[in-house]
């Protein structure tokens, strides 16, 4: 018996080693790659048969010092990315709170619309919220871009199942000394929420990190291009941008990974804690 | 945590006023009040950003809408979206939701199992590296799995085939192997997020529960079934759920590779319709009908699920 | 927007501001842009210089027109511009400007719009300035077929970026290694057995086709015919294009002597690898492609010559004026005279039009200039191909076939790009005919129900 457990152990432990392998291959593929001529690259597609003498940094070296532009963008993406986390998990948060711990009228109601928001389609939204960001004249700017994100319902959804799970006591014994209800919130709930923050802040920062079609729209400079609709810019067959996409692909990736890594811990035991309620 | 710095220091100035103390502090002190200053702002961005939208949208989609020249036209955009190309955006849209739905569902759920048990070790590493594609843009995903499926004998999709002896396929340019791009590239994004969920639900199932199944005689299966399966379920309700929604908005997955037009539709899918028709062809109030349709279905499919599998009877507590 | 949602809207916004203002760093100065060295602005150093906005979605373009304004500026020192050109991804400018156009707002002074997404901005009130003035007054010095591509109702709303003339790029290595004189090739039916030699003597095919527009619209256009007859009625389902897809079908997949091209289209990197190594005998493309010859596919150098494409036995026409982006004034520009002034001397202008080919290597529309001695000048195109391009050209300037567009051609490309070439050339089946009358179905029920 003894043994057969440790066979299975094998097993199971080379199974998730190959998982691993395919879950980062494509990753790793892909950095390999930046050190390959792009433009080969791109005729023949990332390949196992590597020729390794023509690896060169020289991708690298192009990103760093013929691209400004891609500097730019990079500067906008971290800038917009960092006010997103901020702003949507101060408001997300409140709000997931509020519908938590309070009984007040409509809160059902409101539960829905997180839900009916979660369900429908940004495209559908895309064009009457166009409209509406050139009305109040928020094209081309930071807070046009940010906006819809801001209060984001799936960090509404989380948060409110996250803060169900708070002792309410404690709320009780804080208004006895007298704090007022914000300051509950703000000194004794919120940070007790603190693993769900770390979660959010991962999911948020992703969400505006990656987030393609909106900036597209609203922004209309190249200096205020956030780094997914650069590299776009540089996939087109009217400028040979390669060495800038690849070399700048892998360098999108990396500032989320370090993120990541960071705050993971807190971010499974968040996600872990604050899901228990489904 | 820099931002909840912030939010201690920005709270301290309601506190500050409220020392002198008043009517009015009382008022937006009161536990009636208080819960909807906190939701204010997100009623607020659901008027603004959400109902209005979408009620612009649903007027539009009876529009015809040009540069100058707004006109009502009643169903008609309603009555030309049933064609061939709506057909084929629905089969590949549907398609693509059961097989992402199928995956991303029952594969995870055995892998958090796994990773749950004592039988696999190194558990935080398996468990980011599984994390990390759900960290790659979809332009940058799109660029690799281009890559990866290039037409090119050399590319590596084609080298492994060829491995075990088969002849080249040009991947982006089949039915079959289009969708199986499509699929392939939204598992591998979005294995790690749902293998955490799972996790997280099994972390929920008290140890004794599966010693008493053992003591009764349970087998694998058996604990699986009576034990396992009914804890996970609100979390596979909830996984499903945003797996259909998701999978009846896929979009990106499909621009990436074909930037708009795929050769024979094949990787045309109901929100690619309506960017096509609406944004690029310049017929919004086409392209909103076809968001009102989409729109339609999607909540109709999720409630039918959500009856199905009893979901509303838990209440939301 | 009524007044209600933006009262609504500035609340927001308020409590936005207090925030931002609130988080001490997070705010402020972080809402200034990003700056970057390499955003493409001519005449930012000049006082008193007038704003002009532009947006492109090619680099080449964008630096075309900075040196045009900076030009500009030398020679008009009382009316400065400072030119800010903007480059986006190809379909989300397009996109862009729809929305902008349609919102009334947003939308830059010159843009660049696209041959296949022209017509979408020749609907309804046309938002686009009229050319005429500048046009009309030098007609007789254009190839007129390449300025009614950017026209309707007898306005011209777009300024050609090049002739875009259809010609034959000859590998001469495989001719000659097939025994086949390029000269001799004087019909369509020549080419196919000049394809017959090339493909037994070197294995490799006469040709490549592309399953988009570009496979089928030069043929088809070359012999006469159109998706469009003059009165917008589609007639892509019409003997001639049955015919001509036909013929296209045919060099594919009955006499074998063309293959379908590697990426599906003539502007992958796949295909300029291919291309590079010499893996086909010839390409029908439109000379603008020259550019892509001596950018993609250095190892050709020398190795290419350029002829007119082959005769139908129904039509004289021996090239097609082909693909090609039109700038237009917007009509939201606050300076609508002076940055047609601008486009006229960057673009319409003789010197634009030696311009467009000593920086481009694009064929000029105005074909008065394909004589002058400063096109003649010695350069790296002149190098690659061969001295006598232009000769070519003033030799076939009658012959020169245009293409009709529609409100409709966008949907006309986009059943060929998805449909018709996939199903005839690729997945074979459906005939030539079923894929045309399918497609022309479907874009006449489109159009029949905006009737």
């Amino acid at each position: 018996m003894k043994k057969n457990n440790t066979l299975t152990k094998w097993i199971f432990n080379i199974l998730f080693i190959v998982v691993a392998f395919i879950a980062l291959f494509p990753l790793l593929s892909l950095i390999i790659s930046s050190f390959r001529p792009s433009s080969e690259l791109m005729r023949n597609g990332i390949t196992f048969s590597i020729n390794w003498n023509e690896l060169s940094l020289s991708n690298y070296t192009h990103i760093f010092t013929q691209s400004p532009d891609y500097w730019a963008w990079y500067g906008n993406s971290l800038i917009i990315s960092s006010l997103t986390i901020v702003l949507s998990l101060f408001f997300s948060s409140m709000v997931g709170y509020a519908m938590a711990v309070y009984d007040f009228k409509g809160k059902n109601l409101l539960f829905l619309c997180v839900l009916v928001i979660i369900m429908i389609p940004f495209e559908v939204l895309m064009l009457p919220l166009y409209q509406l960001m050139i009305d109040v004249n928020l094209i081309n700017t930071y807070i046009g871009v940010m906006l819809p994100l801001i209060v984001a319902p799936t960090a509404v959804f989380f948060f409110r199942q996250y803060a169900l799970g708070l002792p309410t006591e404690l709320m009780d014994a804080a208004r006895i000394d007298g704090c007022t209800e914000y300051g509950i919130y703000f000194k004794i709930m919120a940070p007790l929420m603190l693993p769900s923050f770390s979660a959010m802040a991962i999911l948020q920062g992703l969400n505006s990190w990656n987030n393609f079609l909106w900036p597209l729209l609203v922004i209309r400079s190249n200096d205020l291009f956030t780094l997914p609709i650069g590299l776009a810019t540089l996939l087109t067959p009217y400028g040979n941008n390669y060495d800038t996409l690849i070399a700048g692909a892998v360098m999108t990736i990396l500032p989320i990974i370090v993120l990541f890594i960071f705050f993971q811990r807190y971010f499974v035991a968040g996600l872990a804690s604050g899901s228990v309620k489904g | 945590m820099a931002e909840l710095n912030a939010n201690n220091r920005k709270n301290t100035l309601p506190l500050v006023k409220e020392k002198k103390g008043n009517k009015v502090l009382k008022f937006f002190n009161s536990q009636k009040v208080v819960p909807y200053i906190f939701v204010f702002p997100f009623i607020v961005s659901f008027a603004i950003l959400t109902l209005y939208p979408t009620i612009q949208a649903i007027i539009m989609s009876f529009q015809r809408i040009l540069p100058g020249q707004v006109e009502f036209i009643g169903f008609q955009n309603y009555e030309r979206i049933f064609n061939q190309a709506f057909y084929k955006a629905l089969t590949n849209s549907t398609v693509y939701m059961l097989l992402t739905v199928l995956i991303l569902v029952t594969i995870p759920i055995i892998l958090a199992m796994l990773l749950d048990s004592k039988l696999v070790r190194f558990k935080t590493f398996f468990r980011s590296a599984l994390f990390i594609p759900a960290l790659t843009s979809i332009v940058v995903a799109g660029v690799i799995f281009r890559l990866v499926f290039a037409e090119s004998e050399n590319a590596i999709a084609n080298q492994i085939i060829g491995f075990f002896g088969f002849e080249p396929v040009s991947w982006q340019f089949n039915a079959w192997s289009g969708m199986l791009i499509m699929v392939i590239m939204a598992s591998w994004r979005w294995m790690g997020v749902n293998v955490l969920y799972f996790l997280a639900g099994l972390q929920n199932i008290p140890k004794e529960l599966y010693e008493s199944a053992e003591m009764d005689g349970a087998n694998l299966f058996q604990k699986f079934r009576h034990v396992t399966l009914p804890f996970l379920k609100p979390i596979i309700i909830f996984v499903t759920t945003i797996s259909i929604i998701g999978g009846f908005r896929v979009f990106e997955e499909s621009y990436v590779i074909w930037e708009g037009n795929s050769p024979g539709n094949i990787g045309l899918t109901l929100v690619g319709l309506l960017y096509q028709q609406g944004i690029q062809q310049n017929d919004m109030g086409f392209g909103a009908a076809i968001g009102v349709v989409l729109l339609l279905l999607i909540f109709v499919v999720s409630i039918i699920y959500l009856l199905m599998t009893g979901a509303f009877k838990r209440g939301d507590e | 927007m009524n007044r209600k949602s933006l009262s609504i809207f500035s609340v927001l916004l308020l409590s936005l501001v207090f925030v931002l203002t609130a988080c001490g760093g997070g705010g402020g100065n972080s809402a200034e842009p990003a700056s970057s060295d390499d955003t493409k602005v001519a005449g930012s150093d000049l006082e008193n210089a007038t704003e002009l906005t532009f947006w492109t979605f090619a680099g080449t373009h964008a630096d075309f027109y900075v040196n045009a304004a900076e030009r500009w500026n030398e020679q008009n020192q009382d009316k400065p511009i400072k030119l800010k050109v903007e480059n986006y991804p190809f379909d989300q400018m397009h996109n862009n400007l729809l929305m902008a156009l349609q919102s009334g707002s947003g939308a830059p002074d010159l843009v660049d719009i696209e041959l296949a997404k022209f017509p979408n901005f020749l609907k309804g009130d046309i938002q686009l300035e009229s050319l005429n003035d500048l046009i009309e007054p030098e007609l007789d010095s254009f190839i007129a077929e390449r300025l009614d591509i950017y026209s309707k109702d007898g306005n011209y709303y777009g300024a050609p970026t090049h002739l875009g003339a259809s010609v034959v790029y000859y590998n001469t290595d495989i001719m000659e290694q097939a025994g086949v004189d390029i000269d001799s090739i004087v019909t369509w039916d020549d080419y196919v057995e000049a394809g017959k030699k090339v493909v037994e003597a070197t294995g490799k095919p006469m040709t490549t086709i592309a399953t988009n527009w570009y496979g089928i619209w030069p043929f088809v256009a070359q012999r006469g015919s159109d998706f469009f007859d003059e009165n917008g009625e589609v007639t892509l389902d019409n003997e001639k294009n049955i015919e001509t897809l036909q013929f296209i079908d045919d060099l594919v997949n009955k006499h074998k002597i063309a293959e379908i091209a590697p990426g599906g289209q003539y502007h992958s990197e796949e295909f300029y690898g291919a291309m590079n190594q010499g893996s086909q005998a010839s390409l029908v493309i439109p000379m603008y492609y020259m550019k892509d010859f001596t950018t993609y596919m250095p190892d050709l150098k020398g190795k290419i010559q350029i002829r007119p494409m082959p005769k139908w036995s129904d039509s004289d026409y021996q090239s097609v004026t082909m693909g090609g982006t039109g700038t237009a004034v917007t009509n939201q520009s606050e300076h609508v005279d002076l940055a047609k002034e601008f486009l006229y001397f960057a673009k319409l202008s003789k010197e634009g039009n030696i311009q467009l080919w000593k920086e481009l290597g694009f064929d000029p529309p105005r074909w008065d200039v394909w004589e002058d001695p400063q096109m003649r000048e010695d350069n790296e195109y002149y190098q690659y191909f061969h001295d006598d391009i232009f000769d070519i050209l003033l030799a076939i300037r009658e012959n020169v076939a245009g293409i009709r567009l529609s409100e409709y051609t966008p949907d006309v490309l986009t059943e060929i790009d998805t449909n018709i070439m996939h199903s005839v050339l690729r997945e074979q089946n459906l005939t030539p005919e079923e894929a045309l009358k399918q497609s022309a179905d479907t874009v006449r029920q489109k159009a029949g129900s905006k009737e």
